[in-house]
This record gives structure tokens, sequence and C-alpha cells, in this order.
């Protein structure tokens, strides 16, 4: 079994993927009309893969699932299909000036959502299910993960797109500090990168394409693993390789929420507000904690403490 | 990782490195993209609460804070360690009180590439291929680990590992210079680049060595004989020329190649001069030494979280003099030239294998030779020698880490090594880890370590001058002179504590040890290399971490440590080398260590990016092993002091300059022989980085 595979298993199961099914399943007011469906993937790779496979494994017969394998295959002169689920940005970005038929937009970062609503017709339901996760949920995570680390390091480029001060205010009500820096030139990112470890306790990664890239995440780990601080990323991968902690939706998650709006519409006929994911993953590299002298919590240990944490927030 | 996953991961990789390029980048990507294993099981570090040795690490603060600028002393911080110089150039680093000037009881490797060097099997520090500012950090282990580094770590592994080749982008230049000759300059180029990243230094360093002792030491009367060998008869400086690059080839997510070389020319002042007529078979002189290395290692990284590792590494050490020589009042202009020639090749494979969640397995195998040679030319003397061996030697290795419950971790591992003169060694190791609470763990661990004999102790040169060895050199005799010799045995066993206190921001590492060793190799009365010393050495070390913010923390180490031995026999038996130098010594092992021993380290960030340290070291008096009663080593109490200031200019060009003062209090104090005295000395170090 590979590292992913070790860490895997203490992912935190999809648990309400049954629930959210028989919820979906339930006796509604109105029996549910046959429901066409057309799932558009960015392209085909593995990811879209397998979200696509299993939201199809958890509709209903009534609901007809028709598939574009790559964003470009679809054109408004298809046969009309009542709802459209497209899965990332690239599919999102295509179809949404393309026709006024309902959509759900998936794996979509909350940002290009928000750019997206610019393109659809006024009038055209639309919603998502965003790729990234509240800040919320990541705060708490931070805090239950490392109650003894409040000072949170974030680094990001010009280009990105993220509500810093909205996660700097959430920091302060967790009592913990956001130290944040903006990269000041492609060429400075590792002074940047230093002077932001000689000042944090945790760095957190942010889908910031111009600073966590394959060919930086290299550095960027041995780096922060020099000043012994440990990095939280946003993805398995990131795990593998090396950060000590991750909170994230896999597709197949994002697939169990699409389901069951797609179950919802199918009764309705309307679309909910835009939202984050409601499944999500943790992981967590038990050798690089054991490292960092890290007290190690289990990622069931710091769902529970998040869940508890959301609960009452609420 | 599976094959048709590596494709899948390397398409995928390429696919979102062409998109991250492309106007219309894909930002949901950032959550899909693959990684390849950055910190794996050979980068991360083991925790000290889960090490089978008690263990000092030190780090580059540590490093900065100390103000040091030669590596060996940075060995003052490790508690219970003896750090010495024969000259002010020729550096010995040993535990368990000094040794003769050439400690033999301690593996030193630098990125896994042992340095530990025949003929006399000892380290030649300032010979190393690299600056002290190359060093990442230094891994102590305490206590014997045979079992993972192999014969020769009897008494400890000094563990070494430079900066990573990806550390830097840029450049650095360094200036320093000081009093008592030092004088330093270093240059540094780093580049990381997508699939390679590279590093180089190029360094120069200088220093006259000890000071010159002016008055007799420890205020003893001497004959005007004594005088005239040891007042004013420093010849110790050094200088070194030095050039090392490392280069990290990483093409894809699975594979990663490390390339180091580096070279050193290095130019000591040695021998003593001496004003008696008679013999002086060591006057001053030069000595030059040039050593290089080149390693090359191939890492990957197999299904499973297992890593392969497959590391060569080839080095030389060449040295020679040339001197003139006194002998019975007469002077031979000579000059007597005298060489040794060492090469080294070892090839290794290592395998790391999680076995389960709980259990992890590291298993391989090594193979090494070693080519030595050594030449003496004295036409005044119709003198002309030369001998050259080869040894190998290959070994096997296990080791394994089962974590039984989360509370209990087993370390079991062995070594089997066998050369070809004939020994053969196996050595265990087992230790048991106990998180009593996260916070409190225990360590109980028994290990047996061997120390074989090295090429001069069983080729030793008596066939050559009887009783007198010209120069600084030690060429062996191309004979086996002591056949009979067999490896010093160790059995070491150890209680160690490890706590932590995060409501006082301090944590504290005990150990309590006793250690055996038997068959120690001594020089007969005969002058033959004989087994027969058996040695007790029993202590107690800690180390203490107190953080009083987060910009000022406290290092305090201590050690007290006393040891007995069969010497008293052997010497009222006649063995006239193990003869106590003073009527009020019994037993020679016991006073060649100091009882107690102690260092402290403070370091504070202040404001206006100004940075202070001061260290002292403290260690008890001693007699020095294989010295006369006139090298008494005296208490040594030291306090160096270090400040600097960073600034950054406009253009990018940060800098930082720094005031190193070392004895700051004068307390001048002299070490493992009378003349060489270390009184107060500072130096300044301009750094500028772009």
């Amino acid at each position: 079994m590979n590292l992913a595979g070790r860490i895997g298993r203490r992912l935190l199961q999809p648990v309400l993927l049954g629930l959210l099914c028989l919820i979906g399943f339930a006796p509604g007011s109105h029996a549910a009309e046959d429901l066409r469906v057309l799932v558009v993937l960015s392209d085909s790779k593995t990811p879209y893969q397998n979200f696509v496979n299993t939201f199809k494994q958890n509709l209903p017969a009534n609901i007809r699932v028709g598939i574009a394998e790559r964003a470009e295959d679809y054109s408004s002169s298809r046969q009309p299909v009542d709802l459209i689920v497209t899965a990332g940005v690239a599919a999102a970005e295509w179809v949404a000036g393309r026709t006024a038929t309902p959509m759900l937009a998936t794996m979509i970062p909350s940002y290009k959502y928000a750019e997206l609503l610019a393109k659809r017709p006024s009038s055209a339901k639309t919603t998502a299910i965003y790729l990234d996760q509240s800040w919320a949920r990541q705060v708490d995570l931070l805090r239950a993960a490392f109650p003894e680390r409040s000072k949170i390091g974030v680094l990001y480029s010009p280009t990105t797109r993220l509500d810093i001060n909205e996660l700097r205010k959430r920091l302060a009500t967790h009592e913990a500090a956001l130290i944040a820096k903006q990269t000041t030139s492609p060429g400075s990112l590792f002074d940047d990168l230093e002077d932001i470890l000689s000042r944090s306790e945790v760095l957190l990664a942010v889908p910031d394409s111009d600073i966590y890239n394959s060919n930086n995440i290299r550095n960027i780990l041995l780096t922060s693993y020099r000043h012994d601080i440990p990095l939280v990323g946003f993805s398995q991968a990131y795990v593998n390789a090396g950060a000590l902690y991750a909170l994230f939706s896999t597709p197949e998650q994002l697939a169990v929420q699409a389901s069951n709006i797609t179950i919802s519409f199918s009764q309705m006929r309307s679309l909910p507000d835009a939202q984050f994911p409601v499944l999500y993953s943790i992981a967590v590299n038990q050798e690089v904690a054991r490292t960092l002298g890290s007290a190690i919590k289990s990622a069931d240990l710091l769902r529970q403490q998040i869940d508890k944490l959301q609960r009452k927030a609420q | 990782m599976k094959p048709n996953r590596q494709v899948a991961v390397c398409s995928l990789l390429s696919l979102v490195m062409q998109s991250a390029n492309a106007a219309d980048y894909a930002s949901d990507l950032d959550y899909y993209q693959d990684f390849p294993v950055v910190l794996s099981a050979s980068r991360l570090r083991q925790p000290l609460s889960e090490a089978p040795n008690a263990m000092t690490v030190i780090d580059r603060k540590m490093i900065i804070a100390s103000g040091f600028r030669s590596i060996p002393d940075l060995f003052k911080l490790v508690p219970g360690m003896y750090v010495s110089y024969y000259k002010g150039s020729q550096a010995f680093v040993s535990y368990h009180g000094s040794t003769d000037q050439n400690a033999r009881r301690m593996q030193v490797m630098i990125d896994g590439r042992s340095v530990y060097m025949p003929p006399v099997s000892a380290i030649d520090w300032a010979t190393f291929p690299i600056t002290i500012d190359d060093i990442e950090h230094i891994e102590v282990i305490r206590g014997p680990a045979a079992a993972s580094y192999g014969a020769n770590s009897t008494q400890g592994v000094i563990s070494i590992t430079t900066r990573d080749a990806g550390e830097m982008d840029g450049r650095s230049v360094s200036v320093t210079h000081g009093s008592k000759g030092i004088n330093d300059v270093s240059a540094r180029f780093g580049k990381r680049g997508e699939t390679l990243d590279y590093r180089m230094t190029l360094a120069y360093s200088a220093d006259n060595g000890y000071d010159n002792l002016t008055t007799p030491p420890n205020n003893i009367p001497v004959t005007q004989f004594q005088a005239n060998t040891l007042l004013n008869n420093s010849n110790d400086s050094n200088q070194a020329r030095l050039f090392n690059f490392r280069a990290d080839y990483h093409p894809n997510g699975v594979d990663r190649f490390d390339v180091q070389f580096g070279f050193n020319h290095d130019m000591q002042g040695v021998g003593f001069n001496d004003r008696n007529t008679g013999n002086n078979t060591n006057p001053f002189h030069d000595l030059f030494v040039n050593s290089g290395f080149l390693q090359l290692e191939w890492l990957r990284q197999l299904e499973n979280a297992s890593e392969l590792s497959l590391c060569y590494f080839h080095i030389r050490h060449d040295k020679h003099e040339s001197l003139p020589y006194y002998l019975s009042g007469r002077f031979f202009p000579g000059p007597i030239s005298q060489s040794t020639q060492i090469g080294r090749d070892e090839i290794e494979i290592k395998h790391t294998l999680p076995l389960s969640a709980s259990n992890r397995l590291v298993y391989g195998a090594a193979y090494q030779t070693s080519q030595i040679s050594g030449k003496g030319d004295a036409q005044a003397l119709s003198l002309n020698y030369s001998s050259s061996s080869d040894t190998h030697e290959y070994r096997v290795f296990a080791h394994d880490e089962w974590r039984i419950t989360p509370k209990l971790l087993l370390n079991t591992g062995g070594m089997f090594e066998q050369d070809s003169t004939g020994h053969q060694n196996v050595s265990p190791r087992v230790a048991l880890n106990l998180h009593v609470t996260p916070q409190h763990a225990l360590r109980i661990g028994a290990s047996v370590a061997y120390r074989t004999p090295s090429i001069a102790e069983e080729k030793y040169p008596i066939d050559r001058l009887p009783r007198i060895l010209p120069g600084a050199l030690f060429v062996p005799s191309q004979n086996v002179t002591e056949p009979g010799l067999v490896p010093e045995k160790l059995v070491s066993r150890e209680i160690g504590y490890l706590g932590e206190f995060p409501d006082w921001a301090t944590t504290l590492d005990l150990r309590l040890f006793h250690d055996q060793v038997s068959n120690g190799i001594y020089l007969s009365s005969a002058n033959m290399i004989v087994n027969g010393v058996s040695s007790t050495y029993q202590g107690i070390e800690a180390t203490l971490k107190h953080s009083f913010n987060e910009n000022s923390n406290l290092t305090v180490n201590f050690a007290h440590e006393l040891a007995s031995s069969n010497g008293p026999v052997l010497a009222a038996a006649g063995q006239k080398y193990l003869k106590p130098a003073s009527p009020w010594i019994s037993d020679i092992l016991s006073a060649s260590i100091p009882r107690n021993s102690a260092s402290v380290l403070y370091s504070q960030h202040l404001t206006h990016d100004v940075a202070f340290s001061a260290a002292y070291y403290y260690q008890d008096a001693m007699q020095p092993f294989d010295r006369g009663a006139i090298d008494y080593q005296p208490i040594q109490r030291r306090t160096d002091v270090r400040v600097a200031k960073a600034f950054r200019q406009d253009g990018g060009v940060k800098g930082e300059v720094a005031l190193v003062l070392q004895n700051l209090f004068d307390k001048g104090y002299t070490e493992y022989i009378a003349s060489n005295l270390f009184n107060r000395r500072g130096y300044v170090t301009l750094t500028l980085k772009w």
C-alpha cells in the first residue's frame, strides 16, 4: 500500500453518502418526473471522470444522464435537457453563456463562479458547489489541529483571488493572527517565503498557481521543514508530498452533493443557492507529524472537533 | 507507485504545467495536481524521543549563535564531548575524555560519507571540503551506533548534513577579518530550477592557530630545557582553499539524483621548534593536504512509500611534507620528504520499507575498497622507504522500528562486517522507547560496537626508525607488524529520559550510561601495539532547552562522568605508556576525563534586526591522556559573544555585519598541550546576499 493509500485509510469516509441518498429517495410531495441531465466535463481527466461516475451512481433511474466528455462537445443545438451539471472551470465557462438551461456548476472555485454569473443570461437558473472550502471550516481545522500555534502564515501572489481580509477577521475571532504576505516579484518567492516562515507558526497553502505549483512545491516544503513549520494544504497530494494536514473535498464527495441537488431539482424544479462542499476529507501525514514533534491528532478526531465548532457557530 | 500511475502523474503534471502558462488557466486543477514525495523517509529527521540513541542536534540557528568559524568547535555544544587541538589546525573531537591526538573512536559522516581516514583512522577536520556555512545541521549520537553506522562508531557518531542544493537561489559573499591572522573569504552561488537545483561554494580560510605561550604553564617552574620547547613556540597556522558543488536533479516525481564534489587544498603549520640541541624529529615546517571527493546518490520512491537509495562515493586524501632533521645534535638539512596517498571507493544500497503503518524496516549492504600508499625519502640518512596496501570490506545491515503500541517503540538492528584483514564484527542494538505520556518519554538501550585497528596500528612503522617518527606524517609499514591485534569492543547500556514541559517552554534530555571497553588497544613498552586495556565509563548527561519567548532561547548542557580502568595494573606490570604523568594520578584513563563539563548558549533577537548571543563553556581540569605533567589542563572557562546587525539595501541586497569575541574575559587557558594557549580573540564578518 502506498503512502496515499495509507493516509487514505485514515481519511474520513463520506459517511453522509448513504444518508444523503436516502434523503434523495424520500417520498416527496410530488412524484418525480423523468429528468434529463447533461453532465459537461472540462475534459477527460481522472478527477472529472471520478466525479461523473459517482454522480451517476447516486441518481435514481428516472433521472437520465447524458455526458459531454469535453467542454467543447457541448453545443446549445443538442437535444434539450432540463439541467446541465458542469465539472470544472473550463466546462462551466464554455456552457455559461451558451444556454439559459438551468445549470449546476461544480468543481469550480468560488471566485470563478462569481465571474461566471456575469456571463449567464439574467433569467437563467444557476447555482454551484464550490471546490474551495469556506474560511470558517479552514480556520476551524487550524485551531483544532494547532491549538498552540496561533500565527498563521499565508503567502500569495498579486494574481490571487482570495478574500484575505475575511480570513484575517475569522482568525482574529478565534484568537489567532494572520501573517500574510504578497510576493513582490516571481524572483522573490523564496525570500518572501523565508520572511513568512520566520514570523509564522503554520503555513497555510492557498490555491495560487504562481506559488503553489509543481515547480515550487519541492522547495516550499523543504524550506518550511527547515524552519520546523508545518504546511497545511488543500489536497491529498499536498499531504503525500509532505504537508502535515490537508482539508479538501474529493470529486466523489462533490458528486454526492451534486446528485443530491439534482434529485431535489427533479422534484422541486428549483436550485438552491451556491454552496461550499458539505462533505470533506482531512488527510494527515503521520511521519511528518512525528518529525515535527506535533501532537498528532487523527483525522477522525479533527473532524469531530471541526463539526462541533461549526455546529456551535450555527 | 505503480508504473501506470507514474505515467498518469507525469502526464497530469505536464498538463498542469502547460496549463499554468496558459492565459486561461483552469484554476480547479490546483486542487487535483499531483506532487512528488518531497519529505520522504530519508529526509525526515527522527524525533529525539524516538531515536534509539541519545542524540544532540546542532542546527543552523545554533551554529550562527555560537559564532564559531571552525566546525570541530561546534561539538563544545554537545554534553560530554571533548574538543581540542594538537596543533591549531589539527582538531580532535572525542567522547569519554581525551585520547591521543588522533581520536579514533568517533565516526564522522558528511551527507552519509565517512571521513574517518586511514592510516591513523582519525578525522582530518581542517581538510573537509566544506565550510561551517555549508552545514544545514549536525546530529551527534552520544554512544555507540555501530548497528547503523558500522565499526568505528564506538563512542558515537557525528553526522553532518550539508545544505540542500536548492537551499539558495542567488549569490552571497562573506568576508571575515580578525585577530590571530583570521582572514576568511567565501563566495556562494545557488540556483533553483524546475528539475535541477545546484549550489557551489568557493572559500579561503586562514588563521594563525593558538597564541604563543610566554610564561610557564600553570605557573609551574620549568627547566630551561622545557622552556625551550614550550615558550614562544607556536607554529600552527592553517590556510585552506576549498570548493564544493552540489546538484539535485529531480526529473520526475519518483527519482532524485544528488551529485556532489569538492576539493580542499590545505596548508598547515606543524612541528615544534626546539632550541635544545639534540634530537628534533619534528621541526617547524608545512604540511600540505589535498583532499577531494565525488559522491553520487540515486533515490527512488517506490510503491508502498518505500524508498531505494544507491550511493557511490570516492574520496582522495593526499598529504606531503618536507622537513629538515636533527639527530643526535647533528643537523641534516635534508630535507626528509614524506607523503601518503589515500583513496577510498564505496557503494551502498539501502531500502527503506514500511512493513505496516506501525513498522518500518531499513536494510542494505555496502562494499568499500581503500588504498593507501606512503613513502619517505631522507637522502642524508640513506633512508628510503615506501609502502602500500589495499583493503576492502563489506557490510550488511538491517534496522527495524516497530511501534508496538502508540506509546511503545522498539528499535532493533544489527550490522555484520567483514574486512580483508580478517576482522568480522556483528554489532547488534536494541532500544525501547516508552512514551509514558505524550510529553514524557523513556528510553532503555543496549548495544555492542567494535573499533577495528587502524592501518597504522596493524602496520606500525617500527621497522623504520625505531622510536623516532620524523615529521607529522605517519607512514605505515609495508608489512603487518601486529598480526594478533583484534578490534576493541564496547558494550553500552543506557537509560534516557526526554521531557517536554510546554507550560514552561522547556525540554529536558537526560541520559545515564554505563560503557564497558575491552581489548582496548595501546602501545606497549616494547613499542608493540597490543590489546589489553579494559575500562569502564559511567555518567549522566543533560540538555535543557528553554524558550523565554519567541525571540530568546537558552540551551544548557551538562555532563558528569567517571571512568576506571586496568591502567594501574598494566602500569605496575611495567607498561610505561600507561604510567600516570603525575604521582597524584592513579589511573591514566580516569584522569583523562573532565569530571564535569557544561556549556550554555543564549541567543536573543533584539529590535532593529540586531541579534545577540552569548555562550559559556566550562570543563573541569584533566590530564590529557598521552601528555606529560607539564601539559596538565586546568579548569577551562570561556565566554564567547556575538552581536550581529542585519540590513537590507535598495536593489535587493541584504547583508549582515557580525562581531564575535571569543574568550571575552581573556581567561587564557591551555588545552591538550601546554603551548596551546587560547587568549581573547575577535573577528568581524560582513556578509552580502543578492
